[in-house]
């Protein structure tokens, strides 16, 4: 896995947006870190570099399981964070989820990692300091590999 | 004097109510899953719509049996259909449009936060109106400015995390139950609140929305500071402070805003409702805002805080008034604001 660092929120969020404004139908990404990391603020990023409504508030999905943003590129934002086992997630319907032009993030993809399709880019957010954060990153397959070579530009 | 019955099934807890006059309670059952969900540290999707299959048919016949009240007395049935869980959601609202169709009485789709915020009107002596709605749940943290019931505008909310939800994961991060608001209060009691100086997110920014991301991120990392110190597990003294300390900020930013929601609205009276308002350091904190401000501070009773169907019912008894009957064609919906509504809400 490579990394790039973030020393604020601001620039997760930034760095969240360039890989959001290359991102298309049917791109997932598997979000991990610890409580806190910044995952939703990333995506929050992912989130404006797809065109989504800036008047939209990304909020966690954890309660709701699942957040749905209209933008250039429909963006589903889940998070397995309260999902007991993999065979509630499937009863829950979780395919459909995939099987989309959407984008789809998920947050807390350890807990189920059989439930993601095998070519995906993975993330985690590791804390640093207080605002400092390591985005590391691994491409699986070829247009994932292409995503994560984007992701470790240096970025503004 | 009509009668109506509420039934409630958007996330964690299921429940049927009957009231009359979109005031008096006759009957208010709350399935509660506390219980069931406690060893996951959280609600679980799955588990909640499963459980609510296992359980409405028996709910609601309890709550027309308390209520001594027939199906054929009826006037319409009020049923949440969103925001919450898709699953669970649907369990109530496909159960409801069955006993509807059966009946021929008039369906009423409530909206959950609707319901919420009509819990402060749910009283003897109801909150008059118009008043500010502050809702502190798990799943929203949000101001109202609320006219009427159906006629309500949003002031502002939380831009990540809900603050039930705050409270929810740094009780689980700390080895504390669920849920976390009632959790993280007990553990609160032996610590010191100035022990640790955790951020305040947005308290400088003049506006009404709030962020608790910030905040949860800063205990977190605390918590994994002071478990490196003590070489393992986090010693009871120093969890109890860090639950005061974080505590402390939580109530300082959700009164800060909520005094602010009443400086810009001008209105004098305002609710807390949702489970977080059962927090007793809220309670606290809100009670001396009512006195130093002297405006009305109305918290609806702990059995109509948390997700019951009393409120749901109250809302659907003034849609009915309104004329404001769904089809039964109407879907479930899990996520979406009080003024965007979907097609076939009435």
């Amino acid at each position: 896995m490579s990394f790039i660092d973030s020393s604020s929120a601001e620039q997760t969020r930034r760095i969240g947006q360039r890989l959001g404004a290359g991102l298309r139908g049917g791109d997932v990404i598997g979000l991990g870190g610890e409580l806190g990391a910044g995952k939703t603020c990333l995506v929050q990023g992912i989130a404006r570099g797809l065109g989504v409504d800036p008047g939209l508030a990304v909020t966690s999905p954890t309660f709701t399981l699942v957040g749905e943003y209209p933008g250039r590129v429909c963006l589903r934002h889940a998070d397995f964070y309260r999902v007991e086992s993999y065979a509630r997630l499937e009863d829950a319907g979780f395919d459909d989820l995939l099987d989309s032009d959407a984008v789809l993030v998920v947050e807390w993809p350890e807990r189920f990692p059989q439930a993601l399709p095998a070519e995906r880019l993975d993330i985690r957010i590791a804390l640093v300091s207080e605002s400092e954060r390591r985005l590391h990153v691994a491409g699986r397959g070829a247009r994932a590999t292409e995503l994560a070579r984007r992701f470790l530009e240096p970025c503004p | 004097m009509p009668l109506i019955l509420g039934i409630e099934s958007s996330c964690d807890d299921l429940a049927a109510a009957v009231v009359r006059d979109g005031r008096e309670i006759l009957s208010s059952v709350v399935q509660s899953q506390d219980a069931v969900h406690a060893p996951y540290g959280g609600v679980v999707p799955e588990l909640a719509s499963r459980d609510h299959v296992r359980y409405l048919h028996v709910t609601v016949e309890r709550a027309l049996v308390r209520a001594a009240v027939s199906l054929e007395e009826l006037d319409g049935i009020g049923v949440t259909s969103g925001p919450g869980l898709v699953g669970s959601l649907l369990v109530g609202l496909s159960f409801a449009k069955a006993l509807a169709y059966r009946t021929g009485k008039p369906l009423l789709a409530v909206h959950h936060i609707e319901g919420h915020l009509a819990s402060a009107r749910l009283e003897r002596d109801p909150l008059a109106l118009p008043f500010v709605g502050f809702v502190v749940s798990g799943g929203h943290t949000a101001l109202y400015r609320v006219e009427t019931l159906g006629r309500i505008e949003l002031l502002g909310q939380t831009r990540d995390d809900a603050a039930g939800e705050a409270f929810d994961k740094v009780a689980k991060r700390m080895g504390l139950g669920y849920p976390g608001g009632r959790e993280v209060d007990r553990a609160a009691q032996e610590g010191d609140p100035r022990a640790f100086a955790f951020p305040r997110p947005m308290l400088r920014e003049r506006g009404l929305e709030m962020s608790f991301s910030g905040l949860k991120t800063a205990v977190a990392l605390q918590v994994a500071r002071a478990e490196e110190d003590a070489g393992g597990a986090l010693p009871r003294r120093v969890r109890a402070d860090i639950a005061a300390s974080f505590q402390e900020a939580m109530v300082d930013v959700l009164v800060t805003k909520a005094r602010r929601a009443l400086a810009a609205t001008g209105l004098e009276r305002i609710a807390l409702v949702g489970g977080l308002a059962a927090n007793r350091r809220l309670r606290a904190r809100m009670t001396q805002l009512e006195g130093e401000l002297g405006v009305e501070v109305r918290f609806p009773p702990t059995a109509l805080c948390t997700d019951n169907a009393a409120m749901i019912a109250a809302v659907a008894d003034h849609m009915l008034r309104e004329g404001r009957v769904a089809s039964l064609e109407l879907e479930a919906f899990s996520r979406v604001p009080l003024e965007a509504r979907p097609e076939g809400w009435s």
